[in-house]
């Protein structure tokens, strides 16, 4: 991840080129296969309580939408990137190059997907007869901190999972109820104190709800929550990547 | 500890150890666990693949590595390459180190042969521009052609070969490590290389290659190492070594 670099940004593009192809994505019809996934939930979802919760949440679709979306990105990068170094494993045992590469080319084709998904929340949120003001300028910052978010912990996991090889039945059981654990289909106003304490200190909870802020509420996001949300991430992004190369060295022997 | 302080010394190793475990078991969350509350006694020694490895390499030097299967060439290269840890002893390379191994060669089995030359070479440090503009020579070289766009895992291993060697001539690192790159080839691949090994002699970059072809050692490497189970027998002048060695083998 040394930016600077050009002989490693190089290979972070020829990298997220190789992944893209892998995943065979690079298509139209890529994206809207990755798109259909959450589409599908937000129906169901929909189905299930919109009599319920459309009084309740303004906007419950859409609201609901932003919430799928950033939820099934995290999902899907920080699953997908924390199985890289074994997916790719010929390079990671190999391969002479920084492994965070890997990682991080993980995690740029999946935003990819972000940023077309968040696009099309856009759309919808016009269709929906939503007013978009000024506040969709900053809808590339949350994109951003969400990135910020999904790299710290895939560098985490990653890295451990070369080492605990069943952290991804642990994870997974984690994703599912992350899935629950983080206001998608419910409110903050939905759960007790203890229940809202809970919701705040998952971060995917921050990053949906600056999200909503700006498409539904059509207003920014408080300046302060995000400061220290992206001061938090950032400290955190520094602390896993120097744990990464800390244990990089016994990757390609140890997988 | 030996630094490198001489200038000229790109690889430098002292008192180098390397053991492998012999638990072949994945490590669990659930084994670590019972690991830290139960002991049972057994613990895992291992079995050394090197042992007390020293010597020095300088810019520009082409060495041989020589001896049996399970002598501990891959393991030194793989340490040198950055690849592996030493369990003992120091180790300092300075420089870009490329390895090109006939058994594993760092490409992916899912994409095209082109593609894996731009990752190739991207992994190795060059431009793609630099690959575009060479990509038909590299291939034409490896005689891949019709394979262009094949699957890597379409191919046999000595194509494999061909390919990952044909790409590395545009590299220039530093110093690049061989495991055994000629043997996978056939006859033709393997003349080729050699022509390609000859322009290597005289240029300034350091080359380490682990081989079986004595005659190769003897025509492209200045110095040579002889490792004999984990064990550093001889490393000098190649002539000197190589007599040493062919002695040995010929008293048996």
């Amino acid at each position: 991840m040394r930016l600077g670099d050009k002989k490693y940004l190089n290979l972070w593009r020829e990298m997220t080129r190789a992944q893209f192809k892998l995943r065979d994505q690079s298509s139209f019809f890529g994206f809207l296969w990755s798109f259909l996934n959450p589409l599908i939930t937000v129906g169901l979802l929909f189905a299930l309580f919109s009599t319920r919760l459309s009084n309740e949440i303004q906007d419950y679709a859409l609201y609901m939408l932003i919430g799928i979306v950033y939820y099934t990105h995290f999902s899907n990068a920080t699953g997908a990137s924390t199985n890289i170094l074994y997916s790719m494993n010929a390079l990671t045992r190999n391969g002479v190059f920084p492994k965070d590469i890997l990682v991080a080319a993980s995690i740029s084709t999946h935003s990819v997907d972000l940023i077309l998904s968040t696009l099309v929340c856009v759309l919808i949120t016009f269709f929906y007869g939503t007013p978009i003001t000024f506040a969709v300028l900053a809808l590339p910052l949350v994109i951003l901190v969400q990135i910020m978010l999904v790299l710290w912990v895939s560098l985490l996991l990653s890295s451990f999972y070369v080492f605990v090889r069943d952290l991804v039945h642990i994870y997974n059981v984690f994703l599912r109820l992350l899935f629950f654990l983080t206001p998608i289909f419910y409110g903050l106003s939905f759960v007790g104190a203890l229940g809202r304490f809970v919701l705040l200190a998952n971060p995917l909870s921050h990053t949906i709800i600056f999200a909503r802020d700006i498409l539904i509420k059509g207003q920014l996001f408080d300046f302060r929550d995000f400061s220290l949300f992206f001061a938090i991430n950032a400290g955190m992004l520094y602390a896993s990547y120097k744990i990464f190369k800390r244990l990089e060295p016994s990757f390609a022997e140890s997988i | 500890m030996q630094k490198v302080s001489d200038h000229d010394c790109v690889i430098a190793i002292s008192h180098l150890a390397k053991g492998f475990s012999k638990a072949n078991s994945y490590r669990t969350l659930f084994r670590m666990l019972k690991g830290a509350f139960m002991r049972n006694g057994t613990s895992d020694v291992g079995f050394p693949a090197l042992c007390d490895i020293n010597l020095e390499i300088e810019r520009g030097d082409k060495v041989g590595l020589i001896g049996n299967n399970g002598a501990g060439k891959s393991s030194l290269l793989r340490i040198i390459a950055g690849l592996s840890l030493p369990s003992d002893g120091e180790i300092e390379v300075r420089g870009q180190v490329t390895l090109l191994a006939a058994l594993g060669m760092g490409m992916v089995d899912e994409l095209s042969v082109e593609e894996n030359v731009f990752l190739y070479g991207a992994i190795c440090g060059v431009d793609r521009a630099v690959i575009k503009s060479n990509l038909q020579e590299i291939i034409e070289w490896a005689e891949l052609q019709e394979f262009a766009t094949a699957k890597l895992k379409t191919l046999s291993t000595g194509m494999r070969a061909r390919l990952a060697f044909s790409t590395t001539r545009h590299i220039a690192t530093e110093i690049t490590l061989m495991d055994e790159v000629l043997t996978a080839g056939d006859r033709n691949f393997r003349d080729k290389c050699k022509a390609v090994f000859d322009d290597y002699r005289s240029a300034d970059r350091t080359f380490i290659f682990a081989s079986h072809d004595i005659e190769f050692v003897k025509t492209i490497c200045n110095k040579t190492l002889w490792l004999d189970r984990g064990r550093q027998k001889a490393f000098g002048d190649t002539e000197s070594v190589l007599q040493q060695y062919l002695g040995s083998t010929a008293s048996h």
